[in-house]
């Protein structure tokens, strides 16, 4: 059985990662791998480790874990580990490795400076080493009753690991019979790096590629995706992401997929610019899905269009 | 390297690490820790003027003196440590031999003793701190600062605050750090010492002593009740040491390792002791004038006032180190008083908040927030009562140590008080050894008690007549048995002896539910 590895704590973080978690088993039949990392008393440089100190965590982070899975559906398979690691990225990337898990997901927090949504540190580490894509949920997502995603998502440009996104929203809304909703972010794009006034001839050309690309995608999804599964093609509005991501609209049941960005190693996450201000502005979960990660090994039927083109657009 | 290898996939496929993982602290790790907790720099720039205004030039002989009870109490905590690990040490082995009421008030000294200590940390930190600003800005005034009641005590806050968000939130160095950290400590003491020497010889000391024999004699100290003090306080330079024994114990590395880091730490620690006495003794003189180490001015904060005309221009380099000692030993130690109020608060000792974990950063955050509170006010009250702070908190922690090391010496007796037949090594460490420590400590704290009646003890402070380091231990013993009392009152299934209570090792019931979980 396919699983995805949630990084839980017993915080509000922690209890969105696992309603997360529990929405993405609903709508694939995943099993659930419940993960606490404590720290690795290795890294003890100052204070003194307390053998007995570290068996009372252990007994208190079972218990949690125990709490955890009480609450989950009774549909929902689940397995609970307690992982020491110097650093709760470190330990659920390798348990992800160890228990050959599809995913990790987290939760958000709000820790951000002035009440601002961000990553926090843990996301922040995950999402720049992950060989797997990250699921982020939102803070507050546990007390919104999603149980189930409605719509899948993927919001891509022309960058490197654009396709592996499209592949995997492609794998999930196919797996889960879900409507597939592709956005072409290529206005950013194309006025990333310029910084030069806007003119006419400049947006005009800009949407002349965009409908190109959201065209291309349509079609590489269309090849794809099952018969009874929608297909719909937006274009970010641009050129600056604040305006794209308020003028697209989400429902509470959407699961959107995003890119990496071409800094990262092969097979490692790194969070991209646009990526990263995605993640602070949308209020619905996203994956972050890492820029050679192939969609396949998530598909439940292997046998399907395997070519996955070694370049940029789609 | 695999976390899920290194703990085992169990029978059901769940991951499971319980307890330590392998080698976790190598010996020099050991090594580091240990010298961190015991924070030579910080603790002899506090202890040096005290121990020398009790026993003037012996203070060498007194050094080595007063680590023979810490040993002997060493070994008897070893042995409680390994027939009954639990964070609550003092406390719960204090209970388990004596039962819930006099285990309570170990527990209580232990509290009390790290409390105190952090504020006379906090303390020093401030004084070495706005030294450090003098001397990088080149501005006396800035040093004198320190004086000022009320910057002193926001500076201390400020300090506190930040001590307990780091501990709170479980932050540590890297291990490089940490060795460069207590590297550059040792380097700067072995510095300081070498250079005192040089200036004794080239006859530009402030007052050159030539060292002697009688130095290293503890029978000529003139009285026994200025042995005992300055015994009292050579115990808390000591403290700390015990942590090398202890923390790698259930380590699945070497047998050997806790052993040979115990000993390892303690010949580089009494060695730097010795040296940095000596030369500090040699270069200053015991005069009470100047930079003369009687001189009570200094006392409270010896090298603050030394390494000026020790080491010139490079006395930044001693406010550097003894910062960072301080500020490396008040995270070490705000984990004591944390982890034991953490198990009376889960024994029922105490309310249950104390219990509380934080499911965040796996420390125990009540406690911490409640000792760094109880630590601030602490400070802040005896600023303004005490003529000399930092020397009145030495004293009176001291004592403290003396009361709850001596306690849980005779609690190593008492549980472990049937097994004289099983051996001579178990009637060495757990009966001989931690008997004869408790005797001493027990007659340390009660000759420091009656001597520190007198107003003209140690700093000279006073309230009504009577010396300020014995209302000070006389209130704080007196508040531990009132709270305990209202303890009782609230949660008398504790003091009942529901749930963890007295027994002794070698009993067929013991090794069942000894410490209940």
């Amino acid at each position: 059985m396919r699983s995805v590895i949630v990084g839980y704590l017993d915080t509000p973080a922690g209890r969105d990662a696992l309603a997360l978690g529990a929405a993405l088993a609903a709508t694939l039949g995943l099993r659930l791998d419940l993960v606490l990392v404590l720290h690795d008393e290795g890294r003890a440089s100052l204070v003194p480790v307390g053998p007995s100190y570290e068996r009372h965590l252990d007994d208190l982070a079972e218990g949690w874990l125990k709490e955890a899975r009480a609450g989950l559906p009774e549909s929902v398979a689940s397995t609970a580990h307690v992982v020491r690691a110097e650093t709760f990225a470190e330990g659920l990337v390798t348990a992800a490795g160890d228990l050959g898990a599809d995913a990790i997901v987290i939760g958000a927090g709000k820790e951000g400076a002035f009440g601002r949504l961000h990553l926090g540190s843990v996301g922040g580490v995950l999402v720049h080493s992950a060989p797997v894509p990250v699921a982020i949920a939102p803070a507050g997502l546990a007390g919104r009753g999603v149980h189930r995603f409605g719509t899948i998502t993927a919001a891509v440009g022309t960058r490197a690991g654009a396709r592996a996104v499209v592949d995997s929203a492609i794998a999930v809304a196919s797996a889960a019979r879900l409507p597939l909703r592709l956005v072409s972010l290529v206005p950013l794009d194309v006025a990333d790096g310029t910084g030069s006034v806007d003119t006419r001839d400049r947006a005009d050309d800009r949407h002349a590629v965009a409908r190109e690309h959201a065209e291309g995608l349509r079609d590489v999804a269309l090849r794809t995706v099952p018969d009874r599964v929608d297909v719909t093609v937006e274009i970010a509005a641009g050129p600056r992401i604040g305006d794209a991501i308020r003028d697209l609209t989400w429902t509470d049941d959407e699961l959107v997929f995003v890119g990496s960005s071409r800094l990262a190693q092969p097979h490692r996450l790194f969070l991209g610019s646009v990526a990263a201000k995605i993640v602070r502005g949308v209020p619905v979960p996203l994956v972050v899905v890492p820029r050679d990660h192939d969609p396949r090994s998530t598909r439940p039927d292997p046998g399907s269009d395997g070519v996955v083109h070694e370049g940029t657009t789609p | 390297m695999s976390i899920l290898k290194k703990s085992g996939v169990t029978a059901d496929g769940a991951i499971s690490s319980k307890g330590l993982s392998a080698g976790s602290v190598g010996l020099i790790g050991a090594v580091v820790i240990g010298i961190s907790c015991i924070a030579p720099a910080y603790t002899l720039t506090g202890a040096l003027g005290p121990t020398i205004a009790q026993v003037g030039t012996h203070l060498p002989a007194i050094f080595l003196v007063g680590f023979i009870p810490m040993l002997l109490v060493a070994f008897g905590y070893r042995e409680l440590n390994s027939a009954m690990p639990d964070s609550g040490t003092s406390f719960t082995w204090g209970v388990r031999a004596f039962g819930p009421w006099i285990g309570w008030m170990a527990g209580w000294g232990l509290v009390v003793a790290t409390i105190v200590v952090l504020s006379n940390l906090a303390g020093i930190a401030v004084d070495f701190f706005y030294l450090l600003l003098g001397q990088l800005f080149g501005n006396p005034a800035l040093a004198d600062l320190a004086a000022d009641p009320v910057v002193n005590v926001v500076t201390c806050l400020a300090f506190m605050a930040g001590a307990t968000i780091i501990s709170y939130r479980d932050m540590q160095t890297t291990q490089k750090v940490q060795y460069w950290l207590v590297g550059f400590q040792l380097i700067v003491l072995i510095g300081f010492a070498v250079v005192a020497f040089v200036r004794v010889g080239g006859g530009s000391a402030f007052d050159a002593t030539g060292i002697s024999l009688d130095w290293f004699n503890p029978f000529s100290v003139p009285t026994f009740s200025a042995f005992a003090a300055g015994l009292s306080l050579s115990i808390f330079i000591f403290w700390g040491w015990d942590v090398t024994l202890t923390m790698s114990e259930e380590t699945s590395g070497s047998r050997t390792t806790p052993g040979r880091a115990a000993t390892l730490t303690v010949v580089i620690i009494v060695l730097v002791y010795l040296l940095v006495s000596l030369a500090s003794m040699s270069f200053a003189g015991l005069g009470a004038d100047g930079v003369g180490l009687g001189n009570p001015d200094i006392q409270g904060n010896a090298f603050s006032a030394l390494a000026g005309p020790v080491l010139g221009p490079l006395a930044i380099l001693m406010s550097l180190a003894v910062l960072s000692s301080s500020a490396a030993s008040l995270q070490s130690t705000f984990v004591s008083p944390a982890r034991t109020l953490l198990a009376m608060g889960h024994y029922g000792a105490l309310s249950p908040k104390f219990a509380r974990v934080s499911p965040r950063f796996f420390t125990p955050g009540y406690a911490t927030l409640a000792s760094a509170v109880v630590a601030s006010v602490f400070y802040a009250v005896m600023r303004f009562i005490s003529e000399d702070v930092l020397w009145d908190t030495i004293t009176t922690l001291g004592m403290m140590i003396c009361f709850y090391y001596g306690l849980t010496a005779f609690a190593c007796v008492w549980y472990f008080r049937r097994q004289w037949r099983t051996g001579a090594r178990n009637l060495f460490f757990q009966i001989v050894a931690p008997g004869v420590g408790g005797i001493i400590l027990a007659v340390l704290f009660v000759t420091t008690l009656i001597d520190s009646m007198d107003p003209e003890y140690g700093s000279g402070s006073q309230i009504g007549g009577v010396g300020l380091v014995f209302v000070l231990g006389v209130l704080i013993l007196v508040a531990g048995v009132v709270v305990m009392l209202v303890n009782a009152r609230l949660r008398p299934a504790f003091f009942r002896g529901e749930g963890l209570r007295a027994g002794v090792a070698g009993d067929e019931r013991e090794g069942q539910a000894a410490l209940p979980e």
